[in-house]
């Protein structure tokens, strides 16, 4: 599992808590991964809905102009769930080895 | 000078103008404009600190890099270069008249600005009817643009029309060396600063093309066909004898290929433009 992996599950299982925009997954994300800007984690976003795993809608932004929001498609769902598997896999590898 | 830049971050604007222009001369019309008005969003969240934009995004440049389809991009620089390169031989073929080509090539030179027309018109339909993108509806700026490359082109051609005709020749073959006519020499000027506009107007119009809408490719393929007949006509000139006892056809022969090379570049303006 690569980093950008790792990101993708983090922005997934962060959408799957409910619809975003854009700021509200960049700000968290960027916060967990603080070496890796926030225009490569836009990008990894923008690749996602590309492949159909998320979608966007707009909607009225608290008090400013509309927001654009991010929602988990159902094949985003199971990317998610292909990549928590993967995560599984490779957590209980590393512990194995006497890693905690 | 560098610490000087390093010292003074860019503001939200600054940002964004610089990521759309780099955005938009990577990404496909409409895919850069969904781009930008991300960014926007980004930028101006009231909690974004202006200080340390570029630290939190990325240097603008970077960020539109990370969003571009290398090989798509590549393949647009290879495909500008080449008709960059052919307008460069456009304009300059018109201003001295002269080719270099000659002595490799070998063939009747007035062909060569048709050649670099046809390839150029080709290549450039052929990769925006398949990379390229329309961007809302048709900008009133490109009409206006098509309308005035149409007249300039129409009417440097009948001012040649004009300047070509058995009636004018012969009086210019009388006073020739002695006097050359105000009418040539505005032929001259017409061509000459006709072929290196156009080719710069076209150039113009395969950028436009490429970072806003598509149907901008108009103006460089009519653009480039005024810039190749300006040319076509300037090596025609430069070989004419007067003293051929067929100067009279001159008219006629020359706007014999005139024409149906003008409709080429016409019919190839209607296909970019739809």
């Amino acid at each position: 599992m690569l980093k950008k992996d790792l990101l993708e599950l983090c922005l997934l299982q962060l959408l799957s808590g409910g619809d975003k925009y854009g700021y509200e997954v960049l700000t968290p994300l960027r916060a967990a991964f603080p070496d890796t800007q926030e225009s490569a984690i836009y990008a990894l976003l923008r690749g996602l809905g590309k492949e159909g795993f998320t979608s966007w809608y707009m909607a009225p932004g608290g008090g400013g102009p509309d927001r654009k929001y991010y929602r988990l498609t159902p094949a985003g769902q199971s990317r998610l769930d292909a990549l928590r598997t993967d995560w599984r896999h490779m957590r209980d590898a590393i512990v194995s080895f006497g890693v905690e | 000078m560098n610490r000087a830049k390093e010292a003074k971050p860019l503001t939200k604007e600054q940002y964004l103008k610089t990521f759309s222009r780099a955005v938009r001369w990577r990404l496909p019309p409409q895919e850069s404009e969904e781009a930008i008005a991300d960014y926007r969003e980004l930028i101006f969240q009231p909690e974004r600190d202006e200080s340390r934009l570029a630290e939190e995004l990325g240097e603008p440049v970077q960020a539109a890099h990370l969003l571009t389809d290398v090989a798509t991009y590549r393949q647009w620089l290879k495909v500008f270069a080449v008709l960059a390169f052919g307008l460069f031989l456009l304009a300059k073929w018109t201003f001295t008249a002269h080719s270099s080509f000659t002595y490799f090539l070998g063939y009747e030179r007035w062909w060569y600005p048709v050649w670099v027309m046809a390839v150029g018109m080709a290549l450039s339909l052929y990769w925006f009817r398949r990379h390229g993108q329309k961007n809302g509806p048709m900008s009133k700026w490109l009409v206006l643009a098509l309308a005035a490359v149409l007249i300039y082109g129409v009417g440097t051609l009948a001012w040649n029309w004009y300047v070509m005709s058995p009636g004018f020749l012969n009086i210019y073959r009388e006073t020739y060396p002695h006097v050359i006519p105000w009418q040539i020499i505005l032929q001259r000027e017409l061509i000459i600063n006709g072929g290196m506009v156009c080719a710069l107007i076209a150039l113009a119009g395969l950028v436009l093309a490429k970072c806003y809408d598509r149907r901008w490719l108009a103006l460089y393929v009519l653009a480039l066909t005024v810039a190749a007949l300006c040319g076509f006509i300037i090596f025609h000139m430069k070989g004419m004898s007067l003293d051929y006892p067929s100067a009279d056809m001159i008219q006629s022969y020359l706007f014999a290929r005139l024409i149906p090379i003008g409709a080429a570049g016409l019919i190839g303006t209607g296909v970019a433009l739809c």
